[in-house]
């Protein structure tokens, strides 16, 4: 059977389908008995699924005023 | 050719550098990179201005400068990237025989996982969690997953073989759920 890690690996690589089908059957096989690998792959789901709204809950962010003085007097000196 | 009064610094700033800095700081963590970067984009445009014609709108001009800079940051962090992928940094996750350790082993979330997730704190720490990661782990992540790239053009603009790029991918995720687990779920 294949290890934890390598089984992970393959978790990655399903995601995208990029599994032959000794693969997949291989995973299969470790999925049914490994516990920690199922949650594995249903929390890194999760996490991808979630991160392409990081930048909008990243949004009460703003460069400092410093930097933007510093911006427009950089700006200003170039013209 | 647009009109030139509309470049003016302060109104620039004002408007673009907010939206530029959060789009920057997303894909590349380090506030202090991103602050840089914000900067660099002002300062590229407006060496450019006269070239601007008008065609796209102001502000998604300033962002295609802005992206090509996140890339060319990217990039700078790639030259190390070989190396450090084929060094296969041995973790705790881990034991000899590659099987999770009884500590490092998933924990169930109290969360549902085929849903979404709207509360502002795990947002916070995933980011810090992110900020953590390897400066090309960040890279293959934020293109794949805030991006939306496909495999062969993030190894393509980062140029990284699809071995490069697995093994960067399996370490991002295998670090970004631990330090979840640890942060988020268990505080």
């Amino acid at each position: 059977m294949i290890s934890c890690k390598q089984a992970t690996q393959l978790i990655c690589k399903k995601e995208e389908n990029r599994l032959s089908f000794i693969e997949k059957v291989k995973l299969r096989i470790h999925l049914s008995v490994c516990r920690f690998c199922c949650l594995f792959e249903s929390q890194t789901n999760f996490i991808e699924k979630n991160a392409c709204h990081l930048q909008e809950h990243l949004g009460h962010l703003c460069l400092s005023d410093s930097c933007k003085e510093k911006i427009i007097s950089k700006l200003k000196g170039a013209e | 050719m647009s009109n030139l009064s509309s470049f003016d610094p302060q109104l620039w700033v004002q408007k673009y550098a907010d939206v530029l800095y959060v789009y920057t700081v997303a894909r590349v963590t380090d506030t202090g990179v991103a602050e840089d970067i914000v900067q660099d984009t002002f300062l590229s445009a407006w060496k450019n201005r006269e070239s601007y014609k008008g065609e796209a709108s102001e502000k998604n001009w300033l962002f295609s400068i802005c992206k090509n800079k996140i890339i060319d940051y990217y990039r700078k962090n790639a030259r190390s990237v070989v190396r450090t992928a084929k060094e296969d940094i041995p973790e705790n996750d881990f034991n000899e025989a590659e099987h999770w350790t009884k500590e490092a082993g998933p924990k169930e979330w109290n969360v549902d996982y085929t849903g979404t997730i709207e509360t502002k704190e795990f947002y916070s720490v995933l980011q810090s969690c992110k900020n953590k990661l390897q400066k090309m782990q960040q890279a293959v992540f934020s293109m794949k997953y805030l991006d939306n790239l496909e495999t062969e053009e993030i190894c393509k603009v980062l140029n990284i073989t699809p071995s490069n790029y697995w093994v960067l991918i399996h370490r991002a995720k295998l670090q970004l759920r631990g330090c979840l687990e640890k942060n988020w779920i268990n505080i």
